[in-house]
């Protein structure tokens, strides 16, 4: 009975302890095997590929920003270290109240959250006429990364003798001599460890990068996250995993190596170990300052010709700017951002003159409204006749008059199918949005998780407009989402195009973007099932991405360069097939494969569309409406 | 007649506000040994770091060897320090804490080893070259701290209570150790300690230090046999410290009983403190004393029984005899005359700290 008894307790002690580090670990190591996936999908095994990781060293972007990231880790660390080494040495030398209230203002960043410390940073080097950059993010970096070298230093001088510094002084050396020969050597595990400590702090940090950043400069952190929109690629996950693996690698360093100097030390009667180390450590500063000198002049060399071009992640082919830059001789400095929502006040603050900005519809139509936008002198974009008239006419709809802005992509929303999975349940296809609300289909609905989309579905579906502000008609969808909740599997965001392919639902609402790279990937997996698009005829959002020029734009005439090349035939050819999105684009289209031309998906009829709508900026009252209706079906 | 190797002239300190030395005046010979000794806070650790160079003085000069060091930093002073918690450096090892102050003059590599091995023998720890500090006991490392000092051939040497953190036996040898380097060496010493008896076994001089002034200088038996005031009486081993009335020259008045004594010019019948150590009091039969009282505690220390006469008045003499008289028993007290130290009695509390240096 005993020794079972203890075989049990033995048996669920070990289990609890696995059972915690799969929690931990299983998701990175999900990431891990998905970066050697050859399939793009998330939910399905391809072959094996060291693809990604090629692809991942291929990428300017991305080893910029790796360089990058790099760079300010490891300048940022070392600065912080060199200030936080000397400022730990002034505090524990202060008497017991000022130390204390040292300590405690040393300790108040650590614990603040870094949204504030970033928004305060970013506003301060406004404030003081700081162009955001790469030395602001050093700056930031080097402010958040002194605190964790002061804390780390502390401990070890407060083990080291003071009397050891003047024996130094005693026995003849200078107080340079006497603090680098005796007082650094008996410090230096609490430095290292610091460095190391800031190192990742700086590898790590994303929200105060993410505010000091300016324009052009990505680190790893924030290219990753401008990537979201359009589905992380995989080499971000290859990219994940290296850093992942680089991050372990330090901290198993950082927490092996304070006990190795001490054992060494102890073997070896060399003359003075601790005098090498000094020695490499300023080797090291020394190689670091040459490489940031190099930097500091790449990134603070003005070009008089240049362009600031603000834009989605994934949403040019990377060769357009190469052959823009080629062409015109003008230096494009290429940003990414997320949503509309950030890049908005971006632009409104006006902390980096962004020159010509890719913004949807209703977005293009606050800003104007604002006063954020300037007006397209036509003359410079003669191309902008290759444009097809029918998307202007669209984007009267958010831009009347057609003063701003300049389709670049546009697309739908519309059902995603699984035939063979409706054909099982009984179901026929699809043709309206209120066929989502056929009880057959329990379970087996992914809905967009956006309150403007949830709420087109519904409105729509009754006959409204898209863009209604009414609230009745507004509470009437809200009933109705409510009572399609019990059938909805579930509201998400992207994963409607992993789920399906993955045949987990029957239907999803999706962007018609998403659809090429959804039939290429269907292809490749090999599918028992087929997956169909249906734009249901009550009508649908209609999207349009447009190139617009903010109004402090510094190179005005560049921009609509840009703009102009942009829509060249050829150029936005060359577009359309990296982005997979619709290109509005006449002459392009007419050179355009003829598979992609009959592809209806990607391509509807604009005939069809007349009951469709683009989204219009509804001012903040009826956002306030739609966000406390959309919050009350969440929450029921 | 050897000259002065140190001169501390009108030396002042003071702390936030805190006054640690007080116009302090100190000449220094060379080749002797003196001990600044005190209770803590007296003073006598400011004094050596000032010495040292470790703090600049508020006021004052410090002539070393003719030659005005006052604002001297440590490094460029021709003495050396041995400090209270060893201060050696953790991460050499021994040979090279010892080689630490010759590398910086830049000596020859043998020039060097020759160093490590001779002082290494002085303190005998020969074969210790390649341990690690940590691997050392605390006289060990103390005594390779005095090595990592006496290889720089320093004229004189400070020493901040060196002996603090051993245990007793340790203390006492290295006591015998400390005198033997200083005879073979020839270094002057300056030594600061708080405990009495190690200032008496090992100094030529003794400074006595109390509330930043000195309170008297001299040889270890002239500060123990004649006490200049009731502090360096009390601080210096044991005493009986008793009010007492000078009749005339060579009778003093104690508790209605008078005592034969040697010193003289205290005027007549002048209120005095006497000390009277309680090794020099004979226990005799009650007739045959000067006063009389009861034995009312006896202890059996070792080397001798230490007891508590008690005289009517109630006072409690401290007796050390080796002849032992049970408790309750009567007895009389007696002193020869040359055991019998007179001081003057302070005017005020104050005036028991003035110094005796002008």
């Amino acid at each position: 009975m005993k020794p079972l008894q203890k075989k049990l307790k033995k048996f669920f002690e070990n289990f609890y302890l696995v059972l915690v580090l799969v929690f931990l670990y299983a998701p990175i190591a999900v990431m891990m095997v998905l970066s050697f996936n050859s399939s793009k999908s998330r939910s399905h095994w391809g072959d094996f590929t060291l693809r990604w990781y090629g692809q991942m060293f291929e990428s300017t972007a991305i080893m910029d920003a790796l360089y990058n990231t790099l760079l300010i880790a490891l300048l940022s660390a070392l600065i912080a270290t060199v200030l936080g080494t000397a400022a730990a040495i002034g505090i524990s030398s202060m008497k017991k109240l000022p130390k204390s209230i040292c300590m405690g203002i040393n300790n108040i960043p650590m614990l603040n959250s870094d949204i504030v410390t970033g928004i305060s940073l970013m506003l301060m080097f406004i404030a003081f006429g700081i162009s955001l950059g790469f030395k602001t993010i050093l700056l930031a970096h080097i402010s958040f990364n002194v605190p964790y070298v002061i804390l780390s230093v502390m401990p070890k001088l407060k083990q080291t003798s003071r009397y050891t510094y003047e024996a130094a002084m005693d026995l003849g050396a200078g107080p340079a001599e006497a603090f680098f020969r005796v007082v650094f050597p008996d410090i230096l595990p609490g430095v290292l460890s610091g460095f190391l400590m800031a190192f990742t702090m700086s590898l790590d940090d994303f929200i105060i990068t993410h505010f000091t950043r300016g324009a052009g400069i990505n680190t790893l952190s924030t290219l990753i996250y401008s990537e979201v929109r359009r589905g992380i690629q995989p080499t971000m996950y290859a990219l994940s995993t290296v850093i992942f693996v680089t991050v372990l690698a330090l901290l198993l360093i950082t927490n092996f190596s304070p006990s190795r100097p001490a054992a060494a030390q102890a073997k070896k009667a060399g003359p003075g170990p601790a005098f090498q180390k000094g020695l490499l450590v300023f080797v090291s500063f020394a190689v670091v300052a040459g490489i940031s000198y190099t930097s500091f002049l790449k990134f603070s060399s003005s070009h008089s010709n240049e362009l600031y071009v603000y834009n989605w992640g994934e949403y040019i082919d990377e060769d357009v700017i190469r052959q823009f830059e080629e062409e015109t001789g003008i230096h494009v400095v290429y940003d990414l951002f997320e949503t509309n929502e950030e890049m908005y006040p971006v632009i409104e603050a006006g902390a980096i003159q962004y020159d010509v900005v890719c913004p949807s519809d209703y977005m293009i139509q606050r800003m104007a409204e604002n006063g954020l936008l300037a007006e397209i002198s036509w003359d410079n974009v003669p191309n902008v006749s290759n444009i097809d008239p029918t998307y202007m006419e669209w984007s009267e709809a958010f831009d009347p008059g057609n003063l701003y802005s300049v389709p670049y992509c546009w697309g739908t929303v519309g059902i995603l199918c699984n035939a063979e999975r409706l054909e099982e349940l009984g179901v026929p296809i699809p043709t309206k949005w209120a066929d989502l609300w056929d009880p057959r289909l329990s379970g087996e609905i992914l809905m967009q998780d956006s309150v403007r989309d949830a709420f087109m579905v519904a409105l729509k579906s009754l006959g409204y407009s898209l863009n209604s502000v009414d609230p009745a008609e507004l509470n009437e969808a809200k009933d109705l989402l409510l009572a399609q909740k019990p059938l909805v599997q579930a509201y998400v965001v992207d994963q409607v195009r992993d789920k399906m392919l993955n045949g987990e639902a029957a239907v999803g609402v999706i962007y018609s973007g998403e659809l090429l790279y959804l039939q290429e990937e269907a292809e490749a997996l090999n599918l028992d099932y087929h997956l169909q698009y249906v734009l249901p005829e009550e009508g649908t959002n209609l999207w349009i991405d447009s190139w617009v020029i903010p109004w402090n734009a510094r190179n005005k005439e560049n921009a609509e360069a840009w703009i102009n090349f942009l829509c060249r035939p050829d150029i936005a050819k060359k577009n359309f097939e990296y982005i997979t999105y619709a290109t509005p684009n006449k002459a392009a289209f007419e050179l355009l494969d003829p598979e992609y031309q009959n592809n209806r998906d990607v391509f509807p009829d604009t005939n069809g569309l007349d009951n469709s709508e683009v989204y219009r900026y509804l001012g903040a009252e009826a956002d306030d409406l739609y966000n406390t209706l959309w919050k009350e079906v969440k929450s029921r | 007649m050897s000259q002065p190797l140190i001169d501390l002239i009108h030396i002042s300190k003071s702390y936030d506000g805190d006054l640690i030395l007080d116009d302090l005046n100190l000449s220094v010979k060379e080749n002797s040994f003196v001990t600044l000794l005190g209770p803590s806070g007296c003073g006598k650790t400011t004094t050596l770091r000032i010495i040292g160079g470790f703090e600049t003085p508020d006021t004052g000069n410090v002539i070393f060897n003719g030659e005005d060091i006052t604002t001297l930093p440590p490094n460029k002073r021709q003495l050396n320090t041995v400090f209270q918690k060893y201060a050696l450096f953790p991460h050499m090892n021994i040979a090279e804490n010892i080689a630490f102050g010759l590398k910086i003059k830049g000596k020859s590599k043998s020039y060097i080893d020759d160093k490590i091995r001779y002082a290494l023998k002085l303190v005998n720890l020969q074969g210790f070259e390649n341990r690690s500090v940590d691997s050392l006991s605390g006289g060990q490392q103390q005594r390779i701290a005095i090595a990592r000092a006496i290889v720089n051939e320093p004229k004189l040497l400070l020493l901040d209570e060196p002996l603090g953190a051993l245990d007793l036996k340790l203390r006492q040898d290295m006591q015998y150790e400390l005198i033997r380097l200083k005879n073979e060496l020839g270094i002057t010493f300056i030594y600061v300690t708080h405990d009495q008896e190690e200032a008496l076994t090992m100094s030529d001089t003794i400074v006595v230090m109390n509330q930043g002034y000195i309170q008297q200088m001299g040889t270890p038996e002239q500060i123990y046999n004649e006490p200049e005031n009731a502090f360096v009486a009390d601080f210096i081993g044991e005493s009986n410290i008793v009010e007492g009335t000078m009749i005339q020259d060579e009778l003093v008045e104690i508790f209605g009983a008078r005592f034969a004594c040697v010193d003289k010019g205290f005027g007549t019948n002048t209120p005095v403190d006497v000390v009277i150590r309680p090794e020099d009091i004979d226990l005799v039969k009650p007739e045959n004393g000067t006063l009389e009282g009861v034995v009312t505690h006896l202890i059996f220390k070792g080397v001798h029984y230490e007891m508590e006469v008690t005289t009517p008045n109630g006072y409690e003499w401290l007796v050390h005899s080796t002849d032992m008289f049970p408790v309750g028993q009567h007895v009389g007290i007696h002193v020869d005359p040359f055991d019998i130290q007179i001081m003057n009695k302070p005017a005020s509390e104050d005036e028991e700290a003035v110094g005796v240096n002008e």
